[in-house]
């Protein structure tokens, strides 16, 4: 086995015994059940004739079902996208720190494992657990409405594979937060940070006019335009998911600027990780 | 498993490191290592300019004072630290060769466990980063060695500190390691178990395999080791074998029954000792000890009892130390 999947599976190991995953999992379970048994859609010839939830109904103009679900879906992907990524940093700030701890971290680089390897696991490990979560999430809400309205759509697979790119950005800055100092709460701070400056960053053309000219806006359009636009990103995802047409003049762009800043933060990462005495 | 297959690299990997069975198992020259901090100036040194041979096959003791250098040296071993200059071999290439470190068992410090695993998970996931082929009956067989048969559906969590400990040998123990490095291995466990990982430690040196322990109780390294380094000041400041480390030059102790005479036995060389019966005597060679044995046991003296009077590792530790202050 390679040593990078065996360093993923430690981490996935890791992250199943811990209760509130667990608990998450159960929450997300619940919450698609519920749904699932109290809500109920009429549709006929295509539309959306009547709809109950808990057993009142639902006033809604005559509407056909696609139409009708794009709130829905658009609401489920801003959900899963910041709710994923929050929830994510809370739950994930303390793996690497972890494994980084005193008494962990020399035993694992005692191993037959490179200190790339160890990091390269680590990423590996948390993208999986967020893909697999997303996955879930959005294939039993996909389930559910398709089976209910007979309306199927691969959006929102699209949009929380979106939101996951994101949390990847926001994962590597923590990683390499994890690098240079062993604290989980450090590691959710730098998380926290760089959501909250992504979401700025997606709208920073509304924001420029609202510094003056010379150096605030200099200094605002510079620390900006390094930052990954995750409100963008979560944007597109929503218009995804809704099958509405897309805002962003290049989701493709958007895409390689996230991934760039990701693997940029990873890179640093590497660097420090690889130079380091435990 | 005999020590030439001790030599072998381990099942799964795809290439192996060249190794020979001649070379010693450690090999530093000129080690250095100075920690620096940020904003700081100049920086801390913990190693300076250590040299050290371990031989193949032996079971080394590096004992020092708190501060000495010991886990660092450890750590550089391994990989672990960078040194700042020197260099390191171990079985033959660089600890920072993977198929090197498959090879090597270690047991840190103080260990950090995955508590909420149990201890055969945690055992399968190091033989998985060590590269072995999958084997079901491995953990059990490890865990039943190190006397933790009985524990093995239990969490790690739940486990005293002489279980972890023991559980953390195991590891070190997965893969059938050329070379062990422990430290503190007895940390935590009591004097029964103590014995056991002795015994543990003493079986797998007679298989071949090259111990290097570090430990702060001196009695222990003692009974496992046979060669010793004292470190302080990050300096080897003494080597060899433990026999010759602790040997009280030409000084014998020996005891005689009661009634011997003590005018006569002081004509023949012999100076009395603190305890009733006990005396001194110098003797350069085996044949010289034998002459003044001889004129004992002429004038009437009876010998119950001839050891070399030695000094324990507890003296050569200290009397190395203070010297080198």
């Amino acid at each position: 086995m390679s040593p990078v999947l065996g360093i993923a599976g430690y981490v996935l190991r890791e992250a199943l015994s811990r209760k509130f995953i667990l608990a998450f999992i159960v929450g997300i379970t619940l919450v698609l059940t519920v749904v699932a048994l109290s809500l109920r859609i009429e549709v006929v010839d295509g539309a959306l004739a009547a709809s109950r939830l808990f057993g009142e109904e639902l006033r809604t103009s005559i509407r056909s079902v696609d139409v009708a679900l794009r709130p829905v879906y658009r609401a489920a992907a801003f959900l899963v996208f910041y709710g994923g990524i929050l929830f994510g940093i809370v739950a994930c700030s303390d793996f690497a720190p972890s494994l980084m701890s005193p008494g962990r971290i020399e035993h694992l680089l005692a191993l037959p494992v490179q200190r790339w390897q160890l990091l390269t696991g680590t990423f590996l490990g948390v993208m999986t657990l967020a893909l697999g979560g997303t996955l879930y999430g959005t294939t039993g809400l996909v389930l559910i409405f398709g089976v209910k309205a007979g309306y199927w759509t691969a959006g929102p697979f699209i949009a929380g594979l979106l939101a996951c790119v994101g949390f990847a950005a926001v994962y590597a800055v923590m990683l390499t937060t994890a690098t240079l100092v062993r604290s989980a709460a450090l590691c959710a701070a730098a998380g926290f940070v760089f959501l909250v400056g992504g979401v700025i960053a997606g709208y920073r053309q509304k924001l420029m006019p609202f510094f003056e000219e010379g150096i605030g806006r200099n200094a605002f359009s510079a620390v900006t335009l390094v930052l990954p636009r995750l409100s963008a990103l979560a944007m597109a995802g929503g218009d995804i998911a809704a099958s509405a047409p897309l805002e962003v003049r290049s989701l493709g762009l958007l895409l390689l600027g996230v991934l760039v800043f990701g693997f940029g933060a990873l890179a640093l990462g590497f660097w420090r990780f690889d130079g380091k005495d435990y | 498993m005999s020590a030439s297959s001790r030599n072998r690299p381990p099942p799964g990997s795809s290439t192996f490191a060249t190794v020979n069975s001649q070379a010693p198992a450690i090999e530093v020259r000129g080690l250095r290592k100075t920690y620096h901090r940020a904003f700081r100036k100049g920086g801390s040194e913990a190693l300076r300019g250590m040299d050290l041979t371990v031989p193949h096959g032996s079971a080394f003791g590096l004992i020092g004072p708190n501060g000495a250098g010991k886990t660092t040296f450890i750590k550089s071993i391994l990989g672990i630290v960078q040194p700042t200059e020197g260099t390191v071999r171990v079985l033959g290439g660089t600890p920072e060769d993977p198929r090197i470190r498959a090879r090597i068992g270690y047991l840190p410090e103080r260990l950090h466990l995955p508590g909420t695993w149990t201890a055969p998970a945690f055992l399968a996931t190091v033989a998985r980063l060590k590269g072995l082929p999958a084997d079901r009956a491995m953990p059990q067989r490890l865990l039943e060695r190190v006397g933790l048969g009985d524990a093995v559906g239990r969490r790690i969590g739940g486990y005293s500190k002489g279980m972890r400990q023991r559980l953390g040998l195991a590891a070190a123990l997965v893969g059938e390691p050329a070379l062990l490095v422990l430290d503190e291995p007895t940390d935590g466990i009591d004097p029964m178990g103590r014995m056991e990982v002795r015994r543990i430690l003493q079986e797998e040196v007679q298989r071949g395999t090259t111990l290097f322990l570090n430990s702060h109780l001196l009695a222990e390294t003692e009974r496992v080791c046979d060669r010793v380094a004292i470190l302080a000041g990050g300096r080897v400041v003494r080597e060899g074998r433990l026999e010759d480390l602790a040997r009280g030059g030409a000084r014998w102790l020996v005891r005689f029954a009661p009634g011997a005479s003590a005018e006569a036995l002081a004509e023949a060389g012999f100076h009395r000792g603190g305890a009733e019966g006990q005396y001194h005597v110098e003797a350069e060679d085996p044949a010289a000890l034998n002459v003044a044995l001889d004129r004992a046991r002429a004038a009437g003296a009876l010998m119950v009892e001839l050891r070399r009077d030695g000094a324990d590792l507890e003296s050569v530790l200290m009397g190395t130390v203070e010297a080198a202050a």
